[in-house]
């Protein structure tokens, strides 16, 4: 079953609209002297836990906003951080 | 309602279920063809025969009962194409070792190009193919229809036909049948099979792992295999074992039975589509990917559109059959669309074949064999040595990737 998405402009709206822009990784590390095992480690070194993730969506087929929302990949709903 | 009499159906269990014991040698995560290729291994060529899969299901419920059955060996990367090539010549093998019909038909794929970069693509793999002793050639458009003749190859198609790579030696199996033969033959050989169980941690000493946690409570080995498919990552979190893993669902349909007619596997990397006739007469086609991480295996409406509106318009004979059934599995990509296949990841003992994609159907058996070749004799097969973890960090991809389109957030 398809779900919905919270645009933070356009609101819930069919997933298939975006594009998944991947985990928030934090920010990129310095690009002097970045070896390949730290630039590995920072895009893809990462397993997807079946919990919470906060995530980067990108509205392609709506406004064109960047977002980050929190979403579940064991349920594929919005689902904001375990407290 | 058991028939009786001469050539009555006889009901029989394809395995012995033995009691769950407290410890084995070996423990494998993962009831599907990886997981029962490797314990069948273990116990026929390295007489390791204290092992037990462990499934959380029933066996085949993952990927391995969710695949399209498309086998081949005409990718893209040398190393792979050696371990696919291998891997396809072990079907009529295991269907005499396991005294067990898998259904191979080696019908040929082919793989259609829409544009002048993917025939180049294209005469870049042949020419890998070839190279590595693999039956695989380019066919103009004409040729393409003479093996599929309702391919429309006119201009008429969004994306026309401009080429084709066909590959004769690939084809299909029924991937239930393969599930089952590989339980019968591990469980002959003194494998255990235990369903409904669930590992819910993992028992670590030191730097060496020693057991699991289940739902049936804690079970003792001296080494571990993750063979879990995209439930692979999701098994390495309870170690908080960091891998390149990206679980995408992945989801495929069947029509209505409809005569014989599509006699080959035939793909498109442009519709974003693979379709082939079962032996029932079904078209089953596979999808491309949805593209967020998630370990769900819903699907969606959109893919019928999709599929309908791709198949349709380069096969337009199509129009008008109907989908009866759709459903989808768990590809566990990793960046350069090889998997990883390696021994004792951050822990001793703990053996790793998972980020298979979509390509862990066709590279069970072969992938198994040379598992329990590395677990039993602890060192890496030198066949597997490019598919170590290490090959991230020291930027050694594969390069698997050049033919293929968009795969999520990483390209």
């Amino acid at each position: 079953m398809t779900f919905r998405l919270t645009c933070p402009v356009c609101g819930a709206r069919d997933v298939y609209e975006f594009r998944y822009g991947g985990p928030e990784r934090g920010m990129r590390p310095a690009q002097e002297d970045l070896s390949p095992e730290e630039h590995f480690r920072w895009t893809q070194f990462r397993t997807t836990r079946p919990a919470p993730q906060e995530e980067w969506w990108y509205h392609a087929a709506g406004c064109g906003v960047w977002f980050s929302t929190w979403r579940n990949p064991a349920t594929n709903r919005e689902e904001g951080p375990a407290t | 309602m058991t028939p009786a009499g001469p050539g009555a159906l006889r009901l029989e269990r394809l395995w012995e279920q033995r009691p769950l014991k407290r410890s084995y040698d070996v423990i494998i995560i993962g009831g599907g063809i990886h997981g029962l290729a490797t314990a069948y291994y273990l116990a026929k060529e390295h007489g390791i025969r204290d092992v037990a899969v462990l499934e959380r299901q029933y066996i085949g419920f993952g990927g391995s009962g969710r695949n399209t059955a498309i086998v081949r060996a005409n990718q893209r990367t040398q190393e792979n194409v050696r371990l696919y090539d291998e891997g396809l010549k072990l079907w009529p093998i295991l269907t005499d070792e396991l005294d067990y019909n898998l259904m191979f038909f080696n019908c040929g794929n082919l793989n259609l190009a829409h544009s002048e970069a993917a025939v180049n693509a294209f005469r870049l793999s042949v020419n890998t193919a070839n190279f590595n002793h693999v039956e695989s050639e380019l066919l103009d458009a004409q040729s393409c229809k003479e093996l599929i003749p309702i391919l429309d190859v006119s201009d008429k198609p969004k994306y026309p036909i401009q080429a084709g790579m066909y590959h004769p030696p690939g084809g299909v199996l029924r991937h239930d049948a393969v599930v089952w033969g590989l339980a019968k033959g591990a469980a002959e050989h003194g494998v255990d099979i235990h369903q409904g169980v669930e590992v819910q941690g993992i028992d670590v000493q030191g730097a060496k792992v020693t057991g699991v946690r289940t739902n049936h409570g804690p079970i003792e080995c001296a080494k571990l295999g993750v063979m879990a498919g995209g439930y692979g990552a999701e098994v390495c979190a309870m170690l908080d074992l960091e891998l390149p893993v990206h679980p995408l669902t992945i989801q495929a349909m069947v029509t209505q039975p409809l005569k014989p007619f599509l006699h080959h596997v035939v793909s498109s990397g442009a519709y974003h589509v693979y379709a082939n006739q079962t032996l029932k007469g079904e078209i089953a086609t596979g999808a491309h990917m949805d593209p967020q991480v998630n370990y769900t295996t819903d699907a969606t409406a959109h893919y019928f559109k999709h599929q309908a509106e791709a198949l349709t318009d380069f096969m337009p004979a199509l129009k008008g059959a109907r989908f009866l059934r759709i459903w989808a599995g768990l590809a566990d990509m990793t960046p350069d669309m090889a998997p990883i296949l390696d021994g004792n990841v951050g822990f001793d003992g703990l053996y790793l074949d998972l980020g298979w994609g979509y390509f862990g159907f066709k590279s069970g058996p072969v992938a198994g064999k040379y598992m329990a070749e590395f677990i039993a004799r602890e060192t890496c097969p030198e066949i597997l040595e490019p598919f170590a973890l290490d090959r991230f960090l020291e930027n050694r991809y594969m390069g698997e990737t050049a033919t293929t389109m968009k795969y999520g957030h990483w390209d």
